[in-house]
């Protein structure tokens, strides 16, 4: 099949969607899909939203083009800050938290959306991968109203049965009121997005379910490629499709360098 | 009667202020000309509270024994900083696992002189399992599940930023770096190195813009955080750091250091000053990071 988009323009869109207007989105380090999703969701349908990037809350919804950081910390982004605060100040309101959604990648993401940016191998002390470490995802998704889960590829690797380590709490053991239990203010992970399908998790014991299926994707592509049995309901769309719209203003005012079609996406 | 002491020094650090084994908080972006100090001086044994480049240069120079870390990473396309993660998995290094709530929490007891800071962050997860410096703990108003942070303090907190007057009333421009205002607050001594000395007038003129105030020691030094950004001045050096990224990787996939070692020589061990560690960078290279 003959594709017009990418997979992460397809990602990037359908998050676009699931964000409502007057949200407070914060997008963390080096999550491409979510700095896309947040601008593409700001220009369609959400001039109420905030934006923060690196601390920074940006006012960019009059611009024409809103770049994407063309590095990790490019702080030319705070040139749009109307408020900024620094990593740790920012904690000093976590109460109001609830209000807000964020966005995660990891390293190993088990069936109940827990996840780990730690590393892999039994001893901590002698890791057979060293990860990149938490960054602030802990507190957050404790705090926050909603977050996602986005992956930049679906293999056995990163879906396993059990975390090696535990970086963020998603549903826990798989109890609804797992997060309840710990005493979690936020509300937990809604979606967990990859090249090949969009997941949420099941009502009654909070495993992973397929929800769509990309197009072009076959459910046999991602059974054999997650490391845990999946929820699959009887009726399996697809996912949407971006519309013309979406496409031309992703590509013309947000991602112009087409980073979401270039090396290292899919 | 005597005049108020200038904090205004040359660009090296005090002897006594670095030790073996000491902790040291580095702010971001990342002062390197303190950072060069430090492993041109040879320090052994840090502990480290840090990130990023400055964090896996520290590694690849051998002079770390204990990292604080909350995220390690290279930038694009190196999700992991090489340097690190080798040292850590072979053991080399100890982790000190933690999150930006858990530091930010263990930074504040230290500045307020507090045993241990209460966080919420981190509870559920194996950050106490793996750190057995976290401790759980019912809260004993509400029952809650909370995890009880010890201070942070460090020994000594190095600082990135744009202008100060010569009593060490600093001002970041834009806003100050991540954690830097909880490293100085938890740390016993501050070092912060600046673009621009300004008059106290100045400062004056505006003093909510003071960021840190009565820091111990000041140093002025144009470009000194090279090849990292400083904001209001210049972008990072994306392509410097990519390619010691890209050298560090190689080293510790194949094991072959020479590359590395010739490159932290050439930046890092060599210089005997900043001027001469900005003539082996080249100004054409340094005038081309303009922020816009």
């Amino acid at each position: 099949m003959n594709k017009l988009y990418s997979q992460q323009e397809l990602m990037a869109v359908f998050l676009a969607r699931d964000l409502k207007d007057g949200e407070h989105l914060q997008v963390g380090y080096a999550l491409p899909v979510a700095e896309a999703a947040t601008r593409l969701a700001h220009i369609m349908h959400g001039p109420n939203m905030e934006l923060i990037f690196l601390g920074a809350r940006m006012n960019v919804h009059h611009l024409e083009y809103l770049p994407m950081p063309e590095f990790g910390w490019d702080n030319r982004i705070v040139r749009w800050a109307e408020s900024y605060s620094d990593r740790g100040h920012r904690f000093d309101r976590l109460k109001d938290w609830t209000k807000r959604v964020f966005f995660i990648g990891g390293v190993q993401v088990d069936k109940y959306g827990n996840t780990n940016l730690i590393g892999t191998g039994k001893n901590f002390k002698r890791l057979d991968f060293r990860g990149p470490g938490s960054v602030g995802t802990p507190t957050l998704t404790t705090h926050v109203g909603r977050y996602y889960i986005i992956l930049n590829k679906h293999s056995k690797r990163t879906f396993v049965e059990k975390c090696d380590y535990i970086s963020t709490v998603g549903w826990g053991d798989g109890d609804p009121e797992a997060r309840t239990k710990l005493g979690f203010p936020g509300g937990g992970p809604k979606y967990c997005l990859t090249p090949l399908c969009v997941m949420d998790f099941d009502e009654n014991n909070k495993s992973m379910r397929v929800r769509s299926l990309h197009p072009g994707v076959e459910l046999q592509d991602v059974v054999s490629n997650t490391g845990f049995p999946l929820v699959v309901p009887k009726d399996l769309p697809y996912t949407v499709e971006p519309t013309d719209e979406e496409l031309y203003v992703l590509r013309t005012r947000v991602d112009r360098e087409g980073i979401l079609r270039s090396e290292g996406s899919v | 009667m005597r005049e108020r002491d200038a904090k205004i020094r040359s660009e090296i650090i005090p002897e006594s202020w670095l030790w073996d084994g000491m902790t040291v908080a580095i702010g971001d972006p990342a002062p390197m000309v303190l950072i060069r100090q430090i492993i041109s001086r040879n320090i052994k044994d840090l502990t480290v509270i840090g990130t990023g480049y400055a964090l896996d240069i520290l590694i690849a120079a051998g002079i770390v024994k204990k990292t604080i870390s909350y995220l390690a990473a290279g930038g694009v396309g190196v999700p992991v900083a090489p340097c690190f993660r080798k040292a850590a998995e072979s053991g080399e290094i100890e982790v000190w696992e933690c999150e930006e709530g858990i530091l930010t929490s263990g930074l504040e007891a230290a500045g307020k002189g507090l045993p241990f800071m209460p966080c919420r962050g981190g509870v559920g997860t194996s950050l106490p399992e793996i750190n057995k410096d976290l401790k759980v703990f019912q809260d004993p108003f509400g029952n809650e599940t909370l995890i009880a942070v010890p201070a942070i303090r460090p020994d000594l907190a190095i600082i990135h930023a744009s202008v100060s007057d010569s009593y060490g009333n600093v001002q970041h421009c834009r806003g100050p770096g991540w954690l830097d205002l909880f490293l100085c607050r938890a740390a016993d001594k501050t070092i912060v190195q600046v673009e621009s000395v300004i008059s106290n007038e100045e400062v004056r003129s505006n003093p909510w813009a003071t960021t840190l105030a009565d820091v111990d020691a000041v140093i002025c030094l144009k470009w000194g955080a090279h090849p990292l950004y400083s904001r209001g001045h210049y972008i990072q050096d994306i392509k410097f750091v990519q390619e010691y990224f890209s050298l560090a990787a190689r080293a510790c996939k194949t094991g072959n250091t020479n590359t590395l070692e010739e490159f932290l020589i050439r930046y890092y061990r060599g210089p005997k000053s900043h001027a001469e560690y900005l003539e082996r960078v080249g100004i054409g290279r340094i005038l081309e990071l303009k922020e816009y």
